[in-house]
């Protein structure tokens, strides 16, 4: 991916250093993690916090996504969580179909006549779908049994909800906080029909036993969550570099034109619905790319997941980060993942002030929604923009 | 001279007032033309139905040699075809540099996948800095739109207009909020850009119309109450009444 991005204009590095700094950083932090996790001996590092890392670069990843549609196109998208959910659902099918097949074949190696492929299928799906009253393998499982078609999905179902939700959307000129209440509703929509038994993909359950991965349950999950961090780290410096690619140039002049006054964009000749549409469906792939890491990690996947909320979240943590600068979005994305993953798990210590406790897993959201009144305020540009004016600043 | 635009029998109605009624007007190409007329005449409406912004209710605008109709196609599509239009307020990317503006609207390929993989090169940068140079902007170019003074916004939007190449500029109120100086440079501007193509320019300022030196159409309650040269529009009786009288 990087390379053919790099193609087209040379010394586009060299233009941007800020990329540069950011892989820097982002390639020191994946080694001196690595080299402190468990699975390479020191174990300063737990395998759980490796995950809670690891998942946390491919929320960065998503973050920088959400700044692309929002920070540099104008496009306050509260849907782009139902993206990475699609993602998620994608490679958990992979990974629960294989996973049961090893189990089912395991067991049926022993008995006396050889079970016939049909029966296999048949076994499978009971295994998945007897938790919802299912025998049927679903049609939606049809590519299951393929990590490479599988993996094609996480690509193409996303991006063709994208391509079809945006073109509805924008030809119909829905702009602002029309838009934004539009897509709340398609990823609320979509977490609804996934909560129900029938529809395919085990409904409330959802799909679980992710950080399983088949023909690898040999290996010890220290090692797994390794490769996982390394593959998501490599998701948001790939992902990094093609969004800062797009942003910069021509393509990044017309798109925060489409920002600040897109009628006027028009009158220059642009089709501005067809820039939306691409920074869009680009923007949903993505996201989808970030889910498929992040499910294998977090082990389990449900609709609540890509409830109308977490798009919100992504929206709060953008703006915390920084509007308009990728690595504010990785600064937001973090930070406030991170601290909520401390204050929600206890890592937090409740203070008690005699006349009542101040329990964090309770506060925590006024405490994050305060943080985000206090950035509004005083730092609009955020946390990034922050870093801007101190850096600046001799 | 034959006609570039042809706009016939258009009207069109806002919550039962009537903006524009059964307008017909025709600018050939090259040529120069001033529209006046009091507030709410339909000088601005017209530029809008021209431009793609307002459909008519009825009436026919007619484009080029192959007699194209305007009505229907997008306001990127119009602009494609070569209508570029300068706003009443000056509206310039405040937050690009002044070389990002101009090669925003520098003629190119306008699809997106054009300009993802579109590179500059030796031409285009040419064609910018002859383009600053004949707004006076030259050394603007790397400074932010948004911290340009008023009048160099204005000229920023009409370079803008000129890259773009068009073959028919609509401008609004140019001359607003200029000083006497800086009016001197933007007619001197207009005059020159409307030796190669069709200018039509909304103006007030009776001052910086008669500097034009051009045909006038003024414009009174929708539709057109006179046309001809300045003196002899300024002459006839019924525009006395309605506009200049006041």
């Amino acid at each position: 991916m990087a390379k053919t991005t790099l193609a087209p204009r040379k010394g586009f590095l060299s233009e941007n250093p800020s990329v540069l700094r950011f892989l820097g950083l982002l390639a020191l932090f994946t080694i001196i993690i690595s080299a402190l996790a468990e699975g390479f001996g020191v174990g300063v590092i737990s395998t759980s916090f490796l995950k809670v890392l690891g998942m946390t670069l491919c929320l960065c990843l998503i973050a920088v996504a959400m700044d692309v549609v929002w920070g540099y196109c104008g496009i306050l998208s509260l849907g782009h969580f139902a993206f990475f959910g699609l993602g998620g659902y994608g490679i958990g099918m992979w990974l629960m179909y294989a996973r049961t097949e090893g189990i089912v074949r395991e067991s049926l190696a022993n008995a006396p006549i050889p079970a016939t492929e049909g029966e296999v299928r048949d076994a499978i799906a009971t295994q998945i779908f007897s938790v919802v009253g299912s025998t049927e393998l679903p049609f939606i499982w049809g590519f299951a049994h393929s990590l490479t078609l599988q993996l094609l999905l996480i690509v193409l179902v996303p991006g063709l909800l994208a391509l079809v939700f945006g073109w509805l959307a924008f030809r119909s000129r829905v702009t602002g906080v029309y838009l934004s209440i539009l897509t709340q509703a398609m990823t609320l929509a979509l977490s609804l029909y996934l909560f129900q038994n029938d529809t395919g993909l085990r409904g409330n359950n959802g799909l679980s036993g992710l950080q399983n991965i088949p023909g690898l349950l040999h290996l010890p999950q220290s090692t797994i969550a390794l490769w996982f961090f390394w593959a998501s780290a490599l998701a948001l410096g790939l992902g990094y570099l093609l969004f800062a690619w797009l942003v910069s140039g021509k393509f990044g002049s017309v798109v925060r034109a489409i920002r600040d006054n897109e009628s006027r964009v028009r009158f220059l000749g642009y089709h501005v619905e067809s820039y939306k549409l691409v920074v869009f469906t680009a923007t949903a792939i993505v996201s989808g790319i970030a889910g498929a890491l992040y499910y294998p990690q977090a082990g389990i996947i449900n609709p609540a997941e890509i409830a109308p909320i977490t798009s919100i979240y992504l929206a709060v943590w953008v703006a915390i980060g920084g509007r308009g600068r990728l690595y504010g979005a990785v600064i937001g994305a973090a930070t406030v993942s991170l601290l909520s993953s401390w204050f929600t798990g206890g890592g937090a210590p409740n203070i008690n002030l005699g006349f009542y406790e101040i329990v964090w897993t309770d506060w925590w959201l006024v405490l994050l929604g305060l943080g985000f009144v206090a950035v509004t305020l005083f730092f609009p540009k955020g946390i990034g923009g922050l870093f801007d004016y101190l850096v600046r600043k001799p | 001279m034959s006609a570039l635009l042809e706009v016939s029998g258009v009207s069109v109605t806002f919550d039962g007032f009537r903006a524009i009624n059964n307008l017909s007007i025709a600018i050939g190409e090259p040529e120069l033309r001033a529209v006046i007329g009091p507030n709410g005449a339909g000088k601005t409406t017209f530029m809008d139905i021209v431009t793609g912004k307002t459909r008519p209710d009825e009436g026919r605008v007619l484009w080029g040699e192959a007699s194209l109709s305007l009505l229907g196609m997008s306001e990127s599509a119009i602009a494609r075809a070569g209508i570029g239009r300068k706003f009443q307020k000056p509206t310039v990317f405040e937050d690009q540099t002044v070389r990002e503006n101009l090669a925003m609207a520098l003629r190119n390929k306008r699809g997106p996948f054009d300009v993802l993989f579109y590179k500059t090169n030796r031409q285009a940068r040419a064609r910018i800095a002859e383009l600053a140079d004949e707004i006076g902007l030259s050394d603007a170019l790397p400074r932010r739109a948004g911290d340009l003074s008023h009048g160099q916004k204005q000229w920023l939007e009409i370079g803008m207009l000129l890259a773009q190449d068009p073959r028919l500029l609509l401008v609004d109120e140019p001359a607003a909020g200029m000083t006497p100086a800086e009016r001197e440079h933007t007619t001197e501007l207009l005059t020159r850009a409307a030796k190669t193509r069709a200018v039509v320019v909304i103006e007030h300022d009776m001052e910086f119309i008669r500097r034009l030196n051009c045909k006038v159409t003024v414009l009174h309650e929708g539709s057109v109450l006179a046309e001809g040269s300045l003196d002899h529009v300024t002459q006839n009786q019924q525009v006395i009444d309605v506009y200049l009288g006041r």
